[in-house]
């Protein structure tokens, strides 16, 4: 076999330059692992400080990991619903069309509402085939606070869009990136007390932080935390409009530039 | 201007970007451009690169914002009435793709819905617009896996689908093989004639755009620089190609031309003489009165074509950034 190291250089030398280029790329060496320790430190610090006297703890942990993929994956199919067009390079033909952008909003919530319902079922049950646990032991009790977090998903998933729209491909991390920033500081597998006090207040200010506590109350005493419930839908409400807003005037921002060029 | 019978009404319309990073000024893309369209009209928009023929389509399409100036669209403004007047504009772009995961038909049944076609007659005019553009065995295929050809093809299918009263064309026939481009004109030919449907066209080929319009703009620095028909643009272009096979009197040919200051070319057996079109019979009777003999001649008459070289020649002499900036 004939290896030539110039041209493995060169191979070197273009994702390097590429890198150069796309910080976003290159930051995310930091983030993932960053962000993984913060949670997973902050899960063990928990579960030690109780010296594993938590009832349901395998539960509540279960109930977390699927809960959070209901807000990972409404997120995601909001941006993955722009970049998508963006890769094909067919955005044009969508809003050269009599399509409008609050239009396209609502049926990107609506299949990404379908599909982050099939997600729920699906890891509910993979969690019941793998560790005879049944998530749904909330009841009745866990839809509106499952509505609450997909409410969330949508607006980090249309703050990621407006970044998108304007910076392009460059940005297409963005979306993953900022939905997974929101997960240590919204107590979904250990209580928001577990975390330091300045922490403890960015927490109280997102819906997701009365989400999983409310949740874990559920599982705990049996009864409907009505206080956390509203506070969530309150915040939800508010970040939502104010997400969707953004995600138009970024919108309006990029086609001042010129969407041809996405 | 402003009739019944009048489809776009461009006024004044201007697109300036903000500063770019090579030239640390603005650039004015489009400058205070106004043309009409008539109904039932194709209006050719000609320019060499850069001249803003892109720019200006995509702001008659709302995909990118004017920095100012008015467009009218069947009597309407264009920025308040944007969702009601698309619902009559239809758009194909050589440049521009379909989702690339979806089928051919897919594509298209979206498309008619996004513009209101009901969906029990969708499917018949699919059926039929496959058939027009012959892509019908490809309906089934996804987007990603047709030719260039093939992709162009579907692209004006999705144009005309949904009953434009005016379409918008950025260089349709860029990808296709002659026999296919000459279809392609003749629809759109036909669609002129039987269902008076207005045509904006971008293009390239100059022979195209001398069958295909009634009327041609020019482009230049983002600015209209000539606004007539092919015929009349083709004949502001007085030089005309006179070309010759002399034979044993080249050499006399050759000194002929030098002589009388005529931009000649020599690519045996021929010699093409660069001559005004009105002093064609002056030069012949030169020839023949020095004895200068040819066994063969060809006269090529003004074209639009070499209006255009005229034109694109200009622009690259005086593309100056500095000129270019507000």
């Amino acid at each position: 076999m004939n290896i030539a190291l110039h041209r493995i250089w060169a191979v070197m030398l273009r994702n390097m330059l590429s890198e150069k280029r796309n910080l976003i790329r290159l930051t995310d060496a930091i983030y993932w692992p960053t962000m993984d320790i913060i949670l997973w430190g902050l899960t063990s610090t928990w579960m030690r400080n109780n010296q594993l006297q938590i009832p349901n703890i395998v539960l509540v942990i279960m109930s977390g990991l699927v809960m959070w993929q209901v807000v990972m994956r409404a997120n995601y199919e909001i941006s993955i619903s722009m970049m998508e067009e963006m890769w094909h390079k067919s955005l044009i033909n969508l809003f050269a069309s009599p399509l409008t952008v609050t239009e396209w909003v609502i049926g990107c919530m609506l299949n990404g509402l379908i599909k982050t319902i099939f997600v729920l079922f699906f890891g509910a049950g993979v969690v019941w085939l793998l560790y005879a646990l049944n998530i749904f032991t909330m009841g009745w009790m866990i839809i509106p606070f499952v509505f609450s977090l997909i409410m969330f998903g949508w607006t980090t998933g249309f703050l990621g869009s407006s970044l998108i729209i304007y910076y392009g491909q460059k940005a297409s991390n963005l979306p993953w990136v900022m939905a997974f920033l929101f997960t240590p500081v919204s107590g979904v597998y250990y209580p928001i007390a577990t975390l330091p006090g300045w922490a403890q207040k960015i927490a109280y200010a997102l819906p997701t932080a009365y989400i999983f506590e409310g949740m874990r109350s559920i599982i705990f005493t049996g009864q409907m935390p009505y206080r956390e419930l509203f506070i969530s839908f309150c915040l939800n409400v508010t970040y939502l409009i104010g997400s969707i807003s953004l995600f138009i005037f970024m919108f309006e921002r990029s086609r001042n530039r010129g969407l041809d060029r996405l | 201007m402003d009739d019944k019978n009048t489809i776009l009404m461009v006024d004044n319309l201007t697109k300036i970007f903000p500063s770019r990073e090579s030239t640390g000024k603005p650039f004015v893309a489009v400058d205070h451009i106004s043309f009409a369209l008539e109904q039932g009209e194709v209006l050719g928009i000609l320019g060499p690169n850069g001249a803003g023929k892109t720019t200006t389509i995509q702001m008659l399409l709302s995909t990118l914002t004017p920095t100012s100036g008015a467009i009218t669209f069947f009597g309407k403004d264009f920025f308040t009435h944007r969702s009601e007047i698309l619902q009559s504009v239809g758009f194909a772009s050589t440049y521009v793709n379909l989702p690339a995961n979806l089928t051919v038909t897919e594509n298209l049944f979206i498309h008619g819905r996004l513009y209101g076609v009901e969906k029990k007659s969708l499917g018949k005019r699919i059926e039929k617009f496959l058939h027009t553009f012959d892509v019908w065995a490809v309906r089934n295929q996804e987007f990603s896996t047709l030719s260039a050809g093939q992709k162009t093809r579907v692209m004006l299918c999705k144009a005309f689908l949904t009953y434009p009263r005016i379409v918008l064309l950025d260089e349709p026939t860029a990808s296709l093989d002659p026999d296919i481009a000459v279809e392609v004109r003749r629809f759109i030919a036909l669609q002129q004639q039987e269902y008076k449907v207005s045509v904006l066209i971008t293009s390239h080929n100059m022979d195209e755009v001398t069958q295909v319009c009634d009327r041609v703009l020019v482009l230049q620095h983002g600015t209209i620089i000539a606004n007539d028909t092919p015929t009349a643009l083709a004949a502001s272009v007085s030089a005309a190609q006179v070309q010759l096979m002399p034979g044993d009197s080249l050499d006399a040919l050759v000194a002929y031309a030098q002589r009388n200051n005529l931009p000649y070319t020599v690519q045996l057996p021929w010699v093409s003489i660069t001559v005004d079109e009105h002093k064609i019979a002056h030069m012949l009777n030169g020839l023949a009165q020095a004895h200068i003999d040819y066994s063969s001649i060809a006269i090529e008459k003004p074209t639009l074509e070499a209006y255009f070289l005229n034109v694109a020649a200009q622009s690259r002499h005086h593309r100056q950034p500095e000129k270019r900036s507000s």
